[in-house]
């Protein structure tokens, strides 16, 4: 049996070994209660101080700038919510992306509901936020900023050095929603001064369920869950050692292996992208060319957009998993990618792309194979019309 | 020509350019300016200043996009809409009378479906529970997307389908028939949200709430019949637009 290719890293990517076995002490001998006085609660909470150090670490940053969470999701949650929904600033001004994560977007229209008003700034064909635009929106009552690092959808990462600079200077907080960045760009705080930062442990080959926002020292947060006041009064609940522990090991990993890792990812997407046009003459690159994640490619192909579920499906069934680029990689029949909408491309187009993303585990030998096998599967759909690729 | 031997790469050995360490793609630079743009932590704007953009080298893909802003929109865009009321215009910009939804009963929207060649229904032994995908294509509504749905009425006499509409979990879990191309022949469905009376015989424009395009259709509704919840209607002789 040819065993399957997994290219959907930017979904979830497999737990590496290394950190199974780093987070096996914690679900089994070692099941204390982080906060008890006892040895067993020392154990558990000595772990997970040194998870907060690898995960600081990684970012430059102090242990106790990091708060765990339950997710990237909750992350971004409480960065947003915990700026914007204290009691001075409800009515405030928030700017975001018109191609953020839902955990960001929906988070916005809840506190839209609340009084809070949102700007969301348009991106460019290449999926980049202009920083002149977010000098543009700022006003007196913005409070908060927020722009992800990396899109989940095409890769392209956003110039945040300069947005962060922009919104500095105004005195406006700085969020930035880093799962799909954390662990494959440099994000260390001292070089980039973001004043929030969220990321999720499953996207670099750490467990589900547990994530983290950086909160840089003096930035205060209403806290979402209320409760004993874990996680610095910051995040209630008892703490997820595991996952924390598995979260930290993945951040050394991580900050061991960053360079080399992305070198050889962008090796092989970059072997992809100039490879495919020869082989499928209607492919086409979705964003930046070069402003992307190491191994993040999205790509459409001219005419057979509509037909996106049906080579997803065809290609699983040749045992390679990759994902649709829209949201309709759910259980239901989904809308066009906001993400491709906002950079411009018609709904039919914005419901067709195609995304690939690489990680630890894929080699260029599996890039060889899926190159032999997608162009079969791309001449199996049927096409709308004979096609060139948009010039 | 460019002097990229003096530009200040950023040191930080990222590896995001291909290449494991500044050093190493400096010493590339000399021989290949181009690679330059290869550095992401250099803003556009200063790649620009000591590098014209350049065209892709022959055979790279191309970015796709590149027409794409709408031509007069603001450079900011307005505040979300979070719960808004219908406005009673499609994606495009054009009005419809009603939203029409799936009955709650229903794993996504009833269709009245006829495969191109009706004898597949027989050839693929298509039965209820069966999971099926397909394209609708010409008359009636020509919609671009390929569809996935699960059987639940099956004529064998005509071929003709009926099978609610969902997303593509289902075939990628559970394996899938294809059907092709096919016509949607009809939709059953709940009115909740209507701006006019509904009647019998006469033709609508409607919005299907789980269009993936949000495009507005036009049927003619021939069953109709009020209920707490609004109408339950049949739809047939369907077009989009």
């Amino acid at each position: 049996m040819v065993s399957r290719i997994y290219f959907d890293n930017a979904a979830t990517t497999p737990l590496d070994p290394r950190v199974r076995e780093a987070m096996q002490p914690y679900l089994h001998e070692h099941w204390g209660n982080p906060s008890s006085m006892h040895r067993e609660g020392r154990q558990t909470r000595e772990a997970a101080d040194i998870a907060r150090r690898q995960v600081a670490d990684l970012l430059g940053a102090e242990p106790d700038e990091i708060v765990f969470t339950s997710s990237g999701t909750e992350a971004d949650n409480l960065a947003l919510q915990g700026v914007l929904c204290s009691p001075e600033v409800r009515a405030g001004h928030a700017i975001t992306s018109a191609i953020e994560h839902p955990a960001v977007l929906a988070c916005c229209r809840h506190l839209e509901r609340r009084g809070t008003a949102v700007t969301l700034l348009p991106v460019d064909s290449a999926g980049l936020v202009d920083p002149a635009e977010l000098e543009r929106a700022l006003r007196p009552e913005t409070r908060l900023v927020s722009i992800m690092a990396a899109n989940n959808v095409t890769g392209v990462v956003q110039p945040i050095e300069e947005l962060i600079g922009i919104s500095h200077r105004r005195g406006v907080l700085f969020h930035t929603d880093a799962v799909q960045a954390f662990g494959k760009l440099p994000l260390d705080v001292r070089r980039l001064p973001v004043d929030l930062l969220s990321l999720s442990a499953h996207k670099l080959h750490g467990p589900k369920g547990v994530g983290a926002l950086y909160v840089r020292r003096g930035v205060s947060l209403t806290p979402l869950l209320h409760g004993g006041g874990q996680e610095g009064e910051r995040r209630s609940g008892t703490e997820n050692v595991a996952g924390i522990v598995g979260l930290g090991t993945a951040a050394e990993l991580a900050r061991a292996e960053m360079a080399a890792e992305a070198a050889r990812l962008v090796q092989i997407r970059d072997w992809l992208i100039d490879s495919l046009p020869a082989l499928i003459p209607s492919v086409y690159l979705i964003g930046d060319r070069y402003r992307r994640l190491p191994g993040h490619l999205c790509l459409g192909f001219a005419g057979r957009e509509g037909e996106a579920i049906k080579l997803l499906l065809e290609l699983d069934a040749l045992g390679i998993a990759i994902s649709s680029g829209s949201a309709c990689s759910s259980h239901h029949a989904g809308q066009p990618s906001h993400v491709l909408e906002a950079m411009g491309f018609d709904p039919p187009r914005a419901r067709g792309s195609l995304r690939i993303t690489l990680g630890r585990f894929n080699s260029q030998h599996e890039a060889e194979r899926f190159l032999e096998l997608l162009p079969g599967a791309v001449a199996g759909m049927r096409p709308m019309g004979h096609f060139a690729p948009t010039a | 020509m460019v002097d990229t031997l003096n530009v200040e790469l950023p040191g930080l050995d990222c590896g995001l350019c291909g290449y494991r360490t500044c050093t190493e793609l400096q010493q590339r630079l000399a021989h290949s300016p181009k690679l330059l743009e290869r550095c992401i932590h250099l803003s556009k704007d200063r790649v620009q200043t000591v590098s014209p953009p350049e065209v892709p080298p022959d055979g790279a893909t191309k970015s796709p996009g590149r027409a794409a802003r709408p031509a007069g929109g603001p450079a900011v865009l307005p505040v979300l809409a979070g719960g808004a009321a219908p406005t009673w215009h499609d994606s495009l910009g054009r009005e419809f009378d009603f939203y029409l939804e799936h009955f709650p009963e229903d794993r996504g929207p009833r269709e009245i479906i006829l495969p191109h060649n009706p004898l597949i229904t027989r050839e693929l032994a298509v039965c209820r529970g069966d999971i099926l995908i397909g394209r609708p294509l010409g008359m009636s509504c020509g919609c671009p997307i390929t569809h996935c749905g699960v059987a639940t009425e099956v004529d064998l006499r005509t071929g003709v389908i009926v099978w609610c509409v969902t997303g593509p979990l289902g075939p990628r879990q559970h394996g899938f028939k294809d059907l092709g191309y096919y016509i949607a022949e009809g939709y059953e469905g709940l009115v909740r949200e209507t701006r006019c009376e509904l009647k019998v015989g006469l033709r609508y424009f409607f919005q299907p709430r789980m269009c993936m395009l949000q495009w507005r259709h036009s049927g003619l509704v021939n069953y109709l019949n009020r209920d707490s919840a609004g109408y339950q209607v049949r739809l047939e002789g369907l077009w989009i637009g």
